[in-house]
């Protein structure tokens, strides 16, 4: 197991400062070549059929009309794909559903499960000959009756989802004696809480090209978090693995959303049955109906608590909708189960999770995994639990708040710094004196939310990341490594790393990444694992090349090793005398050093943990923060808005301080619309919000400025003590207004999204049903 | 995906645009600022064989004042209304229903002839037309007829255009100098359609409310006037007070849908909710411009 590398040199020149990223430009000015940008001569384009019936046996396809009709190359169904399974394995899975295997059709056999399934793959001359041919292929459907709620799915005679019972997963944790604890607590707060189908509404709907290369080799450009789908392509083409290559463009937008497989096996089946490249580009329609999407959970919450707000013990019961394919799904619940009691010292912990099939769109991964949704639970009933004893909601907070050296429910010891408390201050004071509201019809509230969120995977998968530095012969510098950068400045980060081991400047790195053929794989840009392991990566294989460079240095500069320095592109010695990296490179050649490395990165690992008997380490580490609102709520209309936002994290380091606020700021936004007005509507397995003027995504005007405030502890497990901040920021907003409504206006809503109308229907404005 | 393939003519003159679609009308569709008809292109929820492109129709972008009215060209833009440009100046109400539209891109684009034709039940505009007792002129190769605003709007989306025939101007009769305005609005995201919107007009005798006109967006297939309600306000004081018993004291007489963005429930509270403040901030105003 590896430790964190550290650098070594005392001062930092390039990482820590703002720098505008080498991406900004070229995307402002519209020249990055997104997915759906590239074109290649004799392209044809594909086009999906989509299943109109959430649950219903397929009795017949005749697809010989769209096979006729003219500029029509291929159209494919599931008897035509070689290996129509996509596998998703979930190892460790200590509960009465067993280690799960599951799987996810590639196109429908005989049977649809969610409305949106693909069932048919066409590839045409033009875009509009494709939508032609999908319409003339001809389904014939029965429709079966389906399961729509988790509470129908598990009724014993409920149809099932799979041939399988419907309850596809279950995760269990016990620490201490949680209902013995209850029995005995001088407060209990008791509540259920809703939360809903959430889209990632990314601003780059999926999108790709395939071709087949002068080696025979299928490649696949797309929008994807993963390169590492170039085994899946492969597997559903029966080719070897190392006959498909996936290159990842910069993605406009991810959130989990591209961690599953999108378009590349259905760009790979066209590409490979027509020999053409072939494009594909879903609309936004497309998207938003038949991608997989955030887990609805219901969580159910019995809270402790001593006199003086000391927090005794949570009986947690979680229920996730997992749609009608598994995906990720037993993992999205693992992340819930682990989390479920947030960032605060409970001695006695009962939880009992579950995760459920039904008929709705399948659930996966997205931006907070799970651990996002337990949010509204642990900080709604400490705030209740605040209210009820008369306790300042920040003291509450502070006196549960985790340390470094206590442990999670799980038995996980927390072994970097612990923020909570501080980040709860923070932003509680950051909202300054209390302002007016704005008219005698508004009240103002405060209300408050503290978070922890994993980064990097599970340690039980043995992470790992690669990357290659190496310098040329005049000083400038390559880093090659497999990172998708999916807008969060990933590769510009690894630059300011690599600048900064090597004493250049940033301009003077070049970053080539994700693509599978050429870059040393670095692993998936998710779980806010990114930055901490190819950012480790590039920093083990930088530090590894400068101590080679200084090395050689030495000798030039007739200087011992250990004073010579690399800064502003040379080599320093103490003396000051100085030679160019340039021609320090060139004596590296002329002596036979080598002038790149290849840097692996391990991340602890571990065996899988017995949640139950609460067995040790699950994730590397965690983030921690908190966020503090101020909302303003018309006693009228009910209507909410958030008026100030402040959040606050230790990032550990910020490499690059503008980025790190970025991501705060946009997960924040994310955050504030899933509390407030972001609901995939379902109506019996059938989608109602299929385009942004019914699934409501907020607007410019409808957040406050964020206001960032980072802690930089200097303690964490990436590169130069940083630590994850992909996720963190999205988690407490909706918490935190759901408090501060209550501060406001008395009621405590439970039920996400937040909106008007569920106010105004607590405020008793509103009659009945 | 892009829209479905259609024939594009942008005739010169408005008798090239009328002799088009007398020609083609039931399979064409007027082209103005596009904030309708081109979403509905691109999610092929509208495919016309032809898009008549009225862009280059500088006859319909003038304004004129008659000694009691507006005529509003059509294709002058919610952007020139928010501005209140030249003697748009005349009617504020305008401009404040259209700094409600969209959002500035919207608005610069978008055309007062558009909106009303489209006739989307939750618009601003509509409800405006109908506050005011406006009225449209259509023109076609047949002629010219001018309908009221109560008698064009027919339904969801629907008014009493036929197939050939082209909305050229708005007819809005100036309220009296000391009348007072106001639109209330309520939309679950800034720049979004209203879920419901209330526009009301206020005039006063000595502090008695001498006429009040209220019409309600999103709260039925067209707009709505509230005729019970202001009947029942006249004579009655202006003050806060009256007006609020008024609007509780008896039904207001509408029938709206519920939806995913509110109930029929909510949508009722908020047309109480937002024709009270309406007709408050008009009663207001009214006073003032006595004063």
């Amino acid at each position: 197991m590896a430790e964190s590398p550290t650098a070594t040199q005392e001062r930092l020149r390039v990482v820590g400062r703002r720098l505008p990223r080498h991406d900004a430009r070229d995307k402002v000015l519209a020249r990055t070549l997104y997915a759906a940008d590239w074109q290649m001569p004799g392209m044809l384009e594909g086009a999906v059929l989509r299943s109109s019936y959430p649950a219903a046996r397929i009795t017949r396809i005749d697809t010989s009309r769209a096979a006729a009709y003219p500029g029509v190359a291929a159209v494919l169904t599931a008897r035509d794909v070689p290996h129509n399974i996509l596998w998703t394995d979930v190892p460790g899975q200590t509960s009465i559903v067993g280690p799960l295997r599951a799987r996810v059709q590639v196109l429908a056999d005989d049977r649809v499960r969610y409305q949106g399934e693909a069932i048919a793959l066409v590839a045409a001359e033009t875009r509009e000959i494709a939508a032609r041919a999908l319409e003339l292929i001809d389904v014939a459907y029965e429709v079966r009756p389906g399961v729509f709620t988790t509470e129908e799915a598990l009724r014993p005679e409920a149809p099932r989802v799979h041939e399988e019972s419907n309850l596809l997963a279950t995760w269990r944790v016990r620490c201490g004696d949680a209902d013995e604890a209850l029995a005995r607590a001088h407060v209990v707060v008791e509540q259920t809480y809703r939360c809903g189908l959430i889209d990632h509404a990314y601003l780059e709907p999926e999108a790709g090209v395939a071709w087949i290369d002068a080696d025979g080799v299928v490649v696949v450009r797309a929008s994807t978090q993963v390169i590492e789908h170039f085994r899946d392509v492969a597997d559903v083409l029966g080719l070897p693995h190392n006959k498909v290559r996936v290159i990842g463009p910069y993605v406009g937008g991810g959130f989990g959303g591209k961690e599953d497989v999108t378009v590349e096996v259905f760009l790979g089946l066209l590409a490979y049955r027509t020999g053409r490249p072939v494009r594909m580009v879903w609309s936004r329609q497309e998207s938003l109906l038949a991608r997989p999407k955030r887990h609805p959970f219901t969580l159910r919450y019995r809270t402790g608590a001593a006199r003086d707000g000391t927090l005794v013990a949570h009986r947690i019961e979680l229920t996730a909708d997992a749609g009608a394919y598994a995906y990720l799904s037993a993992l999205v619940l693992l992340y819930a189960t682990v989390t479920a009691a947030g960032p605060y010292r409970v001695p006695h912990v009962a939880v009992d999770a579950r995760a459920v099939y039904t008929n709705n769109p399948p659930t996966s991964a997205m931006r907070g995994f799970g651990a996002m949704q337990m949010v509204l639970g642990y900080e709604s009933q400490i705030d209740q639990i605040a209210r009820r004893l008369g306790l300042d909601p920040v003291e509450v907070r502070r006196r549960n708040a985790l340390g470094r050296g206590d442990r999670l429910p799980v038995g996980q010891e927390l072994d970097t710094h612990v923020a909570v408390a501080e980040a709860a201050e923070r932003a509680w004071a950051a909202l300054g004196p209390p302002r007016p509201p704005s008219s005698p019809r508004h009240r103002v509230g405060r209300g408050l939310a503290c978070n922890l969120q994993p980064y990097g995977r599970l340690v039980w998968l043995r992470d790992w990341a690669s990357a290659w530095v190496g310098l040329e012969a005049d000083g400038s510098v390559a880093v090659r490594t497999g990172v998708p950068d999916v807008g969060g400045g990933q590769a510009s980060s690894l630059c300011q790393i690599a600048a900064e081991a090597l004493g250049v400047e940033p301009d003077r790195v070049t970053v080539h990444i994700a693509d599978s053929a050429l870059t040393p794989l670095a692993g998936t840009t998710t779980a806010t694992r990114q930055l901490y392991m190819s950012g480790n990566a590039v920093l083990v294989a930088a530090t590894h090349l400068r101590d080679e460079v200084r090395r050689v240095a030495a000798q030039i500069l007739e200087t011992p090793v250990e004073q010579v320095t690399l800064a502003d592109g040379a080599a320093v010695a103490a003396s000051h005398r100085s030679v160019p990296l340039g021609d320090v490179v060139k004596e590296c050649a002329r002596l036979g050093v080598p002038r790149s490395h290849l840097g692996v990165y391990h991340a602890p690992a571990g065996d899988p943990v017995d949640l139950e008997r609460g067995g040790g380490r699950v994730f590397p580490d965690y983030t921690f923060g908190a966020h503090a609102v101020e909302v303003e709520v018309d006693v009228d209309t009910g209507a909410a808005s958030v008026r100030r936002l402040v959040a606050c994290h230790d990032v550990g380091r910020a490499i690059n301080p503008q980025s790190v606020e970025g991501q705060v700021q946009g997960g924040a936004v994310m955050g504030l619309g899933y509390g407030l007005m972001e609901e995939i509507v379902v109506d019996r397995g059938v989608n109602l919000t299929t385009s942004f003027a019914s699934y409501l995504i907020p607007s410019a005007l409808d957040v406050p400025d964020v206001e960032p405030i980072l802690i930089e502890s200097g303690d964490g497990k990436g590169p130069f003590a940083a630590r994850g901040i992909g996720e963190p920021p999205i988690g407490p907003p909706a918490a935190a207004i759901a408090n501060a409504i209550e501060d406001a206006v008395g009621v405590r809503i439970t039920d996400l999204p937040i909106t008007p109308e569920k106010i105004a229907r607590a405020l008793g404005l509103l009659s009945g049903g | 995906m892009p829209a479905a393939p259609f024939d594009y003519e942008a005739p010169a003159t408005l008798a090239e645009a009328l002799d088009l679609l007398g020609e083609r009308g039931p399979e064409a569709r007027p082209l103005a600022g596009g904030q309708s008809l081109v979403p509905l292109l691109t999610l092929r929820l509208a495919r016309p064989r032809l898009v008549v492109d009225l862009d280059r129709l500088h006859e319909l972008r003038a304004v004129r004042r008659t000694p009691d009215a507006l005529e509003i060209g059509a294709l002058v833009r919610h952007r020139a209304l928010e501005r209140g440009e030249g003697p748009l100046a005349l009617c504020p109400l305008l401009q404040e229903a259209a700094a409600l539209i969209g959002n500035t891109r919207v608005r610069t684009l978008g055309t007062l002839g558009g909106s009303v034709a489209h006739a989307d039940p939750a618009a601003e505009l509509p409800a405006v037309l109908r506050a005011l007792d406006g009225a449209v002129v259509l023109r076609s190769t047949r002629g010219e007829r001018v309908v009221g605003a109560g008698d064009f709007f027919v339904g969801m989306l629907t008014t009493a255009l036929a197939p050939d025939e082209l909305l050229t101007a708005v007819r809005l009769p100036l309220p009296s100098p000391g009348a007072g305005f106001a639109v209330e609005e309520f939309s679950r995201r800034a720049g979004d359609f209203a879920v419901v919107a209330a526009v009301a007009v206020v005039e006063l005798d000595g502090g008695a409310v001498a006429r009040a006109r209220v019409a309600l967006a999103g709260v039925g297939p067209v707009p709505a006037r509230l005729d019970r309600l202001e009947a029942a306000l006249l004579g009655e004081r202006s003050g806060p007070d009256a007006i609020r018993r008024a609007v509780a004291d008896r039904p207001l007489g509408i029938e709206p849908d519920g939806d995913i963005h509110a109930s029929a429930e909510y949508r009722r509270h908020l047309a109480a909710v937002l024709t009270t403040r309406a007709l408050e901030r008009a009663a207001e105003a009214a006073r003032g411009a006595v004063v």
